[in-house]
Formats: structure tokens, sequence, C-alpha cells
């Protein structure tokens, strides 16, 4: 019995590899079928409530708004065709001609009005409605024409209307999501699964080259690899992780692209604790942490050093500050001149004990563990706290840390300066949670919010930039890289810094290369 | 065998309460706000304290903790914060698929370790029992993070068999019971291997012996039966484990279960639906412990319904 065994494993083993090669399966690609992987299932599908990032990247693709906006954060034309401000307070939004949603009800400028009137109403709870207080009324005067007028000025109010737009009544649907005007429309979703998509073909800009998009939530990161390499899904936007991306199979099947990343990764400092507090400390550790290195050894080099909390490429960023250097010789110096002598030489005493706070994953365990190191080497003693997330960031809101670091996602506009450094932004109000205050920030960023002129914003926010490199409240670390993995004959996405899934629909399938037609498909 | 099935059913009813209690002090400890996390940092304080107060988390963790027991006898488990769904609808949805990936998982591993647990007892100290040893030893060590994703590389990847991930046809269900089920039928083969052995030691399997019944039969009718009542023990803690610990097989399979919703759960601070999922687990822990105890009286009349 044993030998039977025996012999039927050694054959079933042996005829595996062959069983497996010979009766290669239909990959969704060859069936012209788009499989996207996201990191995570969303929250909710319905534009109007939605805040996560996976649930917003699902609807860029099956929503409509009034405007989208470019890779440079620029708006461009949705279902609006063009828009004016006729004065600070007032937005007129002209839609397109015959705009109709997926259910074939045609898109009318009450549709508009009632999606932001939704938001808008308290009984909605909706998290988007902070977004929209400015708003005093809507009104429709025809069926194309939107005029939004605003109680004050506030010039980033056109990055606030990038919002799906739904039918007029539609009811808020858990995971039921409702009916949109996107180049896309929902066949199914099944929570913590899959999204199905298809193509509309009353799209506003034409039907979608790609008629079919599955969209799989596989939230473990080896596993996303793995299905990339068995070709079950065969587009990833930011789904590998940098470690593995080298162990892609190179059998030519996949491609890897990559483009600058949108979301600043930053060490926060905490202004109310005494050795924080002064200016000289805080350059003293930016001036000890070797960015470079950092990016080299645990990014593989794909990420890009950040000198301001905006995204590279943003219209606003300030290109002449200065960029601060790893220097630990000037970090010794600052920390002696600001009293935390080396108080025994080579000796294992510290000049200054902190604690680091940051979450549980591992990339930004391993690069809090760099940062430790590198801090030792100037006499700083830093111990790691690595929490879970709503721990964590609970206590980075309520201003229990000396240390933390976080990235900011998705930022689309400069308004993000008073929002995180203006002195009345400290939480619950703001993101200001290291406490730091300054006239002139405050000045300068809530004058640009009612600034219309691009011109003068952009000087105002210069100058708030060159403050924040003066006063290093948080110190900018860098930008991750948007890297995509996808199946060769995949073409036409364009890989945005804010990870937009928008140009999905003009992707389309090319002809696979002669070679791969026969052998390629198993890898 | 009733009235021990009631008094069972009545011991169950503290630990429940016990479970239930302990876990919903324990998350309104944690640090996190799910106003916060819900609304997230640019929401105004008057839209937060709106929300809080509709979501009745204003009130002291007392009288929400009466709220919740309140509901229970209406089968009421509140309602998700995150999904502003009911939780029941939440874990109903969930469930069965935690369930069907439990259930066969249990099943693959009584499949293989039972004739695998025998095999090795029989032939004590020869090959297959060496073998069998090993085996078992490996599997237990490995842990799912690190077997899932093996499997995963083999079957899928290298021999294109079977799906990665994902949930719907029998095929999908392979790797993750694979994965569940591959420490369950080590530690099982281990139980029935030492449980047998002990059997196998005692007089009565040497006096079938002399009563002329070939040695399988004094194994397989009367050995084994005996030999069992502890393996159908640990089975029993071994699917209450499935349950609240697949949520690793879940993550690496994206299999839609209560364990990643339990997770998502904690992390969005969603208090209703973290005590509604550990509910459920905690029920059907109790259930198949039940359930196994029955199960072992019967295999052992000399086991009372005490």
């Amino acid at each position: 019995m044993q030998t039977t065994i025996f012999i039927l494993l050694a054959f079933s083993i042996a005829i595996m590899p062959a069983a497996g090669s010979g009766c290669a399966r239909k990959l969704p690609i060859d069936e012209e079928r788009l499989v996207i992987a996201l990191p995570g299932a969303p929250v909710s599908l319905d534009p109007r409530v939605a805040t996560d990032a996976y649930g917003e990247q699902i609807l860029q693709m099956t929503h409509a708004s009034l405007v989208r906006r470019d890779a440079a954060a620029n708006p461009t034309p949705d279902l609006a065709e063009r828009w004016e401000s006729p004065d600070p307070l007032t937005y007129v939004f002209r839609l397109r001609r015959a705009l109709r949603f997926h259910d074939g009800r045609p898109l009318t400028s009450s549709d508009v009005r009632y999606t932001f009137e939704w938001i808008l109403d308290p009984a909605n709870r909706s998290p988007h409605r902070a977004l929209y207080r400015h708003v005093a009324s809507i009104a429709t005067p025809d069926d194309r024409t939107v005029v939004f007028r605003l109680a004050e000025p506030f010039a980033p109010f056109l990055s606030t209307v990038v919002r799906g737009i739904v039918p007029a009544g539609s009811p808020a649907g858990g995971y039921a999501p409702p009916v949109g005007a996107g180049p896309y429309r929902f066949d199914s979703v099944s929570p913590d699964g899959e999204a199905v998509l298809s193509a509309f073909d009353g799209h506003h800009a034409g039907p979608p080259a790609i008629r079919a998009v599955t969209v799989k939530f596989v939230p473990d990161s080896n596993v996303r690899f793995l299905e990339l390499s068995a070709g079950s899904v065969n587009f990833a936007l930011n789904g590998v992780d940098p470690d593995l991306l080298p162990a892609l199979p190179a059998s030519g099947r996949l491609a890897v692209e990559e483009a600058p990343g949108g979301n600043v990764t930053y060490l926060g400092f905490n202004l109310r604790d005494r050795a924080l507090s002064d200016e000289r400390v805080r350059r003293a550790i930016a001036t000890a942490i070797d960015r470079e290195a950092i990016v080299r050894a645990l990014w593989k080099g794909r990420a890009d050093l950040a000198e301001s909390i905006l995204p590279p490429g943003s219209w606003a960023l300030d290109d002449a500050t200065s960029p601060v250097r790893f220097d630990p010789a000037r970090a010794r110096r600052l920390l002696d001149e600001a009293g935390y002598t080396d108080p025994d030489g080579d000796g294992p005493l510290p000049r200054l004990r902190l604690t680091y706070k940051t979450s549980q994953n591992e990339l930004r365990r391993r690069v809090a563990a760099a940062i430790q190191e590198q801090l030792r080497q100037v006499g700083i003693a830093m111990e790691i706290q690595s929490l879970e997330w709503g721990t964590f960031f609970s206590y980075v809101k309520t201003g229990n840390f000396q240390l933390y670091s976080l990235t900011w996602v998705g930022i689309a506009d400069p308004d993000i300066f008073h929002h995180a450094f203006h002195s009345a932004s400290v939480p619950p109000d703001g993101a200001n949670r290291g406490g730091y205050a300054d006239p002139e920030v405050d000045r300068l960023t809530t004058a640009a919010r009612r600034e219309s002129s691009p011109e003068r914003r952009r000087e105002s926010y210069r100058r708030v930039q060159r403050i924040l490199a003066r006063d290093l409240p948080v110190f900018p670390l860098w930008a991750g890289r948007n890297v995509l993995v996808r199946d060769r004959r995949l073409e036409g996405f364009t890989i945005t810094p804010d990870e937009s899934y928008a140009s999905v629909a003009s992707m389309r399938i090319v002809p696979a290369a002669a070679p791969a037609a026969g052998q390629g498909s198993a890898r | 065998v009733r009235r021990y099935f009631f008094r069972r059913v009545l011991h169950a009813v503290p630990v429940v309460f016990g479970v239930v209690t302990v876990v919903f002090l324990l998350v309104h400890l944690l640090p996190g706000d799910p106003v916060e996390i819900l609304l997230g940092e640019s929401a105004m304080p008057a839209q937060k304290e709106e929300l809080r107060r509709e979501m009745r988390l204003d009130r002291p963790v007392l009288v929400q903790y009466a709220d919740f027991l309140s509901g229970l006898p209406r089968g009421d488990l509140g309602t998700s914060i995150r999904s502003r769904e009911p939780v029941l609808r939440e874990i109903r949805r969930r469930f069965p698929a935690t369930l069907l990936l439990s259930a066969t998982a249990i099943f693959v591993a009584v499949l293989v370790a039972v004739p695998l647990g025998v095999l090795a007892a029989t032939r004590k100290g020869r090959p297959a029992d060496t073998l069998s040893g090993v085996a078992s030893m490996v599997s237990l060590s490995i842990p799912n993070f690190c077997l899932g994703p093996l499997l995963v590389l083999f079957f899928s990847v290298q021999l294109s068999l079977l799906p990665v991930g994902g949930f719907g046809t029998a095929r999908h269900l392979v790797l993750p019971a694979a994965t569940l089920g591959t420490g369950m039928a080590a530690l099982l083969t281990r139980m029935v291997r030492a449980s047998l052995l002990e059997e196998l030691g005692k007089e009565y399997v040497t006096a079938a012996a002399a009563r002329g019944l070939s040695r399988s039969e004094a194994v397989l009718r009367h050995a084994l039966r005996n030999a069992l009542v502890p393996v159908v023990t640990v089975l029993g803690l071994s699917f209450g484990a499935a349950l609240a610990g697949s949520v690793i097989t879940e993550t690496i399979f994206s299999w839609p279960g209560v364990g990643r919703l339990l997770v998502q759960a904690i992390d969005a601070r969603d208090y209703p639906l973290v005590q509604g999922c550990v509910l459920v687990i905690a029920l059907c822990t109790v259930a198949v412990n039940l359930a196994t105890d029955l199960l072992c009286a019967r295999l052992d009349p000399r086991i009372r319904y005490e």
C-alpha cells in the first residue's frame, strides 16, 4: 500500500507541470477584459458620500463630474463643456448637449443641483458637506446651465466640483451604487470581492475601447504580485511593493511604467514639545536624515525628494526653496547651539531622547528604523512606536506625539496650506497637528483663499512655502513615484500624480506580438 | 439528552455575555473616534457633533451598552457606522463565505488526518510513521501567510490550475481551504495517532484479537471509535479557531468573509459592527463546542449527560 501511494504521488508530481503547460487557460486579456487590482475594497460607491481612495478611483470610471483634473491638477471639461466666473462669488457651468445617464435618463442641470443639494443637506450626513460650506445657492436657469453662488470668495472652488453626478432622486445606497454617466457602468459589485463594469455606449466622449473591466479588491501585496504573474490581473497601479518589482516575471508579458507621484510623505514635529519648539532642533533632525539613502535603499529609487507638501508638478510649487541637505556635522552643531550637547563624546549617552509614532505598514516601519539609525549618528535616541492605524491617527490628531510620519494623499489645491498650517486649523478644525503659528502664514493663506487671480494666489503660496522652509514645522521627505504594472497589450493609460483612473476609458488592447501567441500566455 | 442540551445552552449564555461585554468595553477604550474616521479631518465640528448625536455616540458608554443589549432580543445589532447598513445584514452577507471556508477546511483536514493518523499509529516507528510525523511538523510550522502565497505560486502561477483569489466557484475554494486546513490536518493527525496508540495498548484490543478479529477490524471497529473522542473535542475547538482566525487566509485570497469584515470594522472603529462580528463568532464557537460534546457522548457512552 505504501509503495502504491509513493508511486501515485511521484506520478502526479511528474505529470503536473505537463498538465499545466498543456492546458494553459485563457487569460482575461485574451478575452479583452481589463482586470484591475485595487489594494482594498471601497467603503462606499456613492459619489455623494465616498471618501476612501478605492471608492473614488472606481467612481472615476463610472461617474462623470462637471469638471475633471488633468495631469497637472488643472480643471478640464467633463460634463460641463465650459465654465466662467463673472465675479469671485459666481460660477456658471454650461453642460454639454444630450447628456445621458447609464439607464438612458437625460442628465440635466437639475441632476447637478440635486447632487450638490443632497450633499449640503445635513440630514444626509455627507462627509463632503464641509467642502461646499461656501455655497450659498445653486440655480438652474435652463436645462444646461448651473449657477453656483458663494457666500464668500473661495478660490479653490473649481477643484471641489470634481464630484460624480447622480440622477435626481437617487436613494443613498450602502453598497448599491447610484447610476452615473461615466464611461463605464456597474454590472455587479460584491463587497470585499470585485466590481464588474461594462462600457457605456452613450458616454459623451464616445464608447470606451475596452468593453469589459473587472476591479478586484486584493488586500495582500504578495497576492497582487502573484495575480499579475499569473495573468489573472493585468493592471495594477501602485499595487506592487518596490521590493517585489524586480521579481516580476521577465517573460515579456508585463510592462512596468513609472511617473512622478503626488503623495508627499513628511515628518511631523510637535511644536508644543520643549525640544522641538526650537527651530534649530527641528533643522538638526532634518539635516541628520539622509533622504537619498532611504529612497535608494527602501524605495528602490522609486520616490522623488520633496521640499514642500505640495505634489511635485503643482502649479503653486515654489521652485526657489532651497532643499534641506544631509549634513550630520551641521546637525551636531545645531544641537550644540540649541543646548543639547553631547554628554559623553563617543559614549552611549544621547544628547536628546525622542519618540516617533508610525503605523504598522511594513515600508513605514523600515523607514522609521532607518531614520532611527541616522538620528543615532548625531546623538539623538529615537524610540519607534508602531501603532495600529486607528490608534496612531487618533494620537496624531490629539497632539499626542513628538515626531510622526504621514503622507498627504490627493492634494489638488494649495489651499492645503490653510488646512495644515493656519493657526486656527488645529484639530479638530483642521490638520495643523503640530500647533504651528505664524501671523504671516495665517494672513497669506487666508488672503489666497479669497484671491481670484491665479498669479497672485501663486505668489502668496510661494511666500508661504518660503516661510515654512525657514521654520520647518514639518519636514517634507519624498513623494513616492506612481508605478504601473500592466500587460504589454494594454495601451493608452496616462499615469497622473493623483493616481486617477479616468484615463482607463482611453485604453485599448493591441494584438499580441507574434511569438507570444504560442507560449507566452502561461506566465 | 434534552435536559443536558438545555443545561449546556444555559451555560453558554454567560460565556457569550462575557465575551460581548469585554469586547464592548475594549473597543470603546481604544483610542480613535469613528466619527473622525468617517467624516475626515476637514469636517465641521458641528457636523461631527450631529453625527455623534445621531449615532448615539455622545451618550455614556454604559447607556450605549444597555442600548446594545436591549436590541439583542429583537435581533437588532445596530447600524454600521461605516456603511450605514444594518449590522445583521452586513454579517449575513459575509458569514456564508466564512462558514463555507471553515467547514471545507475542517472537512478536508479530517479526510486527510484520520487515515494518516491511523496509518502512523498502526505502523509506529516505520517509514510511514516517520514521514507523517515530519509532514505534520512541517505543516504545523508554516504560518498561513507563508503557506497561502506558496500554494498560489505553485498551483496558480506555475501550473495555472487554480485561480489566485476571489470567491464564486468550487475552484476558488481549493487553495484557501487547503491553506486553512493544512495546520488543522497536521494537528489532528498527531491527535489521531497519539490517541489511537493509547487505545491500541489497551486490553480490549488484545481481547478482540484473541476473539479472532483481524488486526484492521480491531483497529477500525473498536479502537478508532474510542480514539476519536479526544479528536472530536479538538475538532470543535479548531472550528472555533478557524472561524475567528480565518482573517489571514481571507485576506490572502480576497475571500469576502467575516474575518476581513471584523478587521475593517476595527480599523474604522465601527463599534456596532465589531460587536456584531464578535457576537456571531462567539455564538458559533459555543454552538460547535456544544455539538462536539453531544457527539462525544454518542461516540463514548461512558461520557454521561451530566
